[in-house]
């Protein structure tokens, strides 16, 4: 019995499943070397009376948060 | 009344309560393998979510991570990125794992990778990494527990005897109840730890700085090094950053306990759920275990034990009440992880195990009679383990953190059609030269080139297994259009 060709899975298919990849990939990388490292380590300027790197970072993840229930909203 | 007494006498009141719990789940229980393994695959969204970010944090989220801050300072902070990846891994392929668990009868990893790569050594091999790199966690939990519990009786009760009692209560209500004991006391558990954690932080906070950022403040003036990075020591390189984010999700997700509990999901719409909510919690556990350590750092710099910092604070500036709640939050952040360790390394070797080579064709309730013996044998070796000091210990100790990302490859080749397919023989390959490069790159020459090991193994693991897989015999046409052709409808619906 042959295999029939496939499409893969690690690209998605529909509109919001990419809308969903692109945006998440691009928050993570912010979160991430050498981005960290480079641009938000530093602690000036306080921002609602924490450090710097501390409140972007929280900002990121939590705007990481926001895509995951913005897909499972979407249904995707 | 004196402190101690407070304090312990509210971890045996939750003590206490967990065991009514696994009396009341016992009644509940059918003669069922899938009723007393996998919940009879119908946990609901809040039982599915209190059990898996309490068994995903362990007594080293609640003491640990403090340590870590106090050591290493904001670094740690990079816990958000790996929480969340938990909680993207959940959604994409913690659901592929779930459709295949439930179109196939899955119970253990080995199960699905077995099937899948159609070799038994396979499954050997999936079931060794399984427990061996978890049994471990008994082990550290144990201690956990048995620390937890000397300290909170101003030690009037050994290390020893608090490891055993806490032993013994997590393997009565396991034995008793089956995994929807461990489910029901991970929701006390899942409570208890958050609330737990975050009043004892806060109130700590305003007592010694007189509030959160007040103690940032303090941090930025006094000990700037913190709040940078890669922190006082160096430690938060870029590669181990990245190294970290990966291990501590793709490594944790991959172990035995939470692979079963996306079988035991009651459909894929649950997990899905799960995986974009749970980082709420994983993630702002991290927030108050960071105004610990580093208000600590402050206020008891020097500390020979950093992980102490948690209850050396809490002894020193909190009231003795509050002192016992948090100290029972420990206590239930080391038991939820030991018991869903203990349950998962029984399922594996019940199944993959004493019913696949031992005695293949008995009762279910002969099975789940032989469950309950292995816990028993479990609680012992955790025990001696826990007392007794072995080097090569220290060794595992070290791997195991990473061991289970070895599964990674083959994981991702049954979950995601597309592409060449992996073969057993290549699987093989890749978790054997994975977990040699592992101890080279964790043991003999730690983190080459400032990458942590885990990234080098999982290098190593995925070339050999992809070179062997272009030389060796792929799995049957037949089974990757069974098993793909699962993944493709349950994904995108009816091909």
């Amino acid at each position: 019995m042959d295999v029939p060709p496939r499409r893969t899975h690690l690209l998605p298919r529909t509109r919001d499943g990419r809308i969903a990849v692109v945006a998440f990939l691009a928050l993570f990388v912010l979160a991430m070397p050498p981005v960290t490292h480079q641009v938000l380590n530093r602690v000036e300027p306080w921002i609602a009376g924490l450090p710097f790197i501390f409140v972007i970072l929280l900002a990121l993840y939590s705007a990481l948060i926001g895509v995951l229930i913005w897909t499972y909203r979407r249904g995707v | 009344m004196e402190p101690w007494v407070v304090a312990t006498g509210l971890i045996f009141v939750y003590l206490l309560v967990t065991v009514v719990l696994g009396v009341v789940a016992n009644r509940q229980l059918s003669v069922d393998m899938e009723d007393f393994l996998l919940y009879g695959r119908r946990a609901g969204f809040v039982v599915l979510y209190l059990t898996v970010v309490a068994s995903f944090h362990s007594a080293f989220a609640f003491l640990g991570s403090g340590g870590f801050f106090y050591t290493h300072g904001v670094g740690f902070w990079a816990a958000g990125t790996w929480t969340v990846l938990v909680g993207a891994i959940t959604y994409v392929l913690g659901t592929r794992i779930w459709a295949l668990g439930k179109a196939f009868g899955y119970i253990t990893p080995a199960d699905m990778l077995a099937d899948f790569y159609e070799s038994e050594p396979v499954r050997i091999a999936v079931a060794i990494v399984s427990v061996v790199f978890t049994i471990l966690y008994i082990q550290v939990q144990a201690q956990g527990l048995g620390y937890i519990i000397n300290v909170a009786s101003d030690g009037r009760i050994s290390v020893e005897l608090g490891t055993l009692i806490l032993l013994v209560v997590a393997g009565a209500y396991l034995v008793m109840g089956g995994l929807r004991a461990v489910y029901w006391t991970d929701v006390l558990q899942g409570v208890w730890m958050y609330l737990a954690v975050w009043i004892g932080a806060l109130v700590l906070s305003y007592e010694l700085f007189g509030g959160p950022f007040e103690l940032l403040r303090q941090v930025a003036a006094d000990r700037p090094d913190l709040l940078t990075l890669p922190g006082p020591n160096g430690f938060f390189t870029p590669g181990m950053w990245i190294g970290m984010t990966i291990t501590l999700s793709f490594g944790i997700v991959f172990q035995p306990h939470l692979m079963i509990r996306y079988y035991s999901a009651i459909d894929g719409r649950t997990l899905k759920l799960l995986g974009a909510t749970t980082p709420i919690y994983l993630m702002t556990l991290y927030i108050p275990t960071a105004l610990v350590g580093l208000g600590g750092a402050l206020v008891m710099p020097g500390l020979e034990v950093p992980d102490r910092i948690f209850p050396e604070l809490l002894f020193a500036y909190a009231s003795p009440w509050l002192t016992g709640m948090i100290l029972a939050g420990a206590t239930a952040a080391a038991m939820s992880t030991l018991d869903s360790i203990l349950h998962a390394n029984m399922t594996v070797l019940t199944r993959d195990v004493y019913q696949r080579f031992v005695a293949p064709d008995r009762t279910q309730q002969h099975y789940i009679g032989v469950g309950r013996m292995i816990v028993g044998g479990l609680l012992v070796v955790g025990y001696l383990m826990s007392v007794r000091s072995y080097d090569f210990l220290v060794v595992l100790v070290t791997l195991s953190g990473a061991g289970a990302l070895q599964l990674m490859p083959a994981i991702l080749g049954v979950c995601f059609p597309g592409g060449r397919t992996l073969t057993g023989a290549g699987v093989v390959a890749g978790i054997g030269t994975g977990l040699l490069a592992l101890y080279v790159t964790l043991v003999v020459v730690p983190h080459p080139l400032g990458m942590h090991g885990a990234i080098w193994s999982l290098l190593v693991n995925a070339a050999v297994a992809v070179n062997v897989s272009a030389v060796t015999e792929p799995p049957s046409a037949a089974t990757i259009e069974r098993v793909h052709g699962e993944v493709e409808r349950f994904v995108y619906g009816a091909e």
